[in-house]
């Protein structure tokens, strides 16, 4: 395993770990003090953050080449799907109002920063789950 | 249109080259070892300038490592 799949994984799972952890808080939270409080569960977020350590936790790869034309082509195949990914994310968020509430209703611009993170983290766990799929079609030393 | 596959004779080329190790190969071709065994194993095809690369490190032509199949 690469280093770029270390990283990978470590987003893969802060990310799951930060959404069902937050999700949970949120349910939980509302069920005590009710809405908009219950919100504050998505603080929990914040576990994402820990992603950011990868490059400095994983080392650099040993050997002379780190870096070919596979590496080059599944990273670009796995930002493409993650861009792909978060423009549905936002895609939904904006059209999904519109055909719920109809044309003439108004939404909370709280949910703006709300709809930035979700396409962002989106992004990043797309990104990582495919960079996972390609690297394990090399098989066990893939 | 039927699948297209590229079929390669590396592992047998590597043992005929005094059992060539796949990092040996792979410091030759300029490539990491990851992309030897998933060129081996047939589960990625390299472009035209990694195939030329692979054919030099065993002296031979790019028809002689790597053959199109349909």
């Amino acid at each position: 395993m690469n280093r770029t799949q270390k990283i990978a994984w470590l987003f893969v799972i802060t990310i799951s770990l930060a959404v069902v952890s937050s999700l949970i808080a949120v349910a939980i939270l509302y069920s005590k003090v009710g809405m908009p409080k219950a919100l504050t569960g998505f603080a929990l977020l914040g576990i994402v953050g820990f992603a950011g350590f990868g490059p400095v936790i994983f080392p650099k790869d040993k050997g002379k080449i780190i870096c070919d034309e596979r590496d080059t082509s599944i990273n670009r195949k796995a930002a493409i799907a993650g861009f792909g990914a978060s423009y549905l994310v936002v895609g939904l968020a904006c059209m999904l109002p519109f055909s719920i509430l109809g044309p003439h209703a108004t939404v909370s611009v709280v949910w703006l920063p709300n709809i930035f993170m979700a396409a962002g983290l989106t992004s990043f766990f797309v990104h990582s789950v495919v960079i996972l799929v390609l690297y394990g079609r090399g098989g066990k030393n893939g | 249109m039927g699948k297209v596959k590229i079929k390669n004779k590396l592992r047998q080329f590597r043992f005929e080259n005094n059992q060539m190790t796949q990092a040996e190969l792979a410091d030759k071709a300029e490539v990491t070892r990851q992309t030897i065994i998933a060129i081996e194993a047939g589960q990625y095809s390299p472009s035209l300038e990694l195939a030329i690369k692979i054919a030099k490190a065993f002296g031979k032509k790019v028809d002689d490592v790597f053959e199109y199949e349909e």
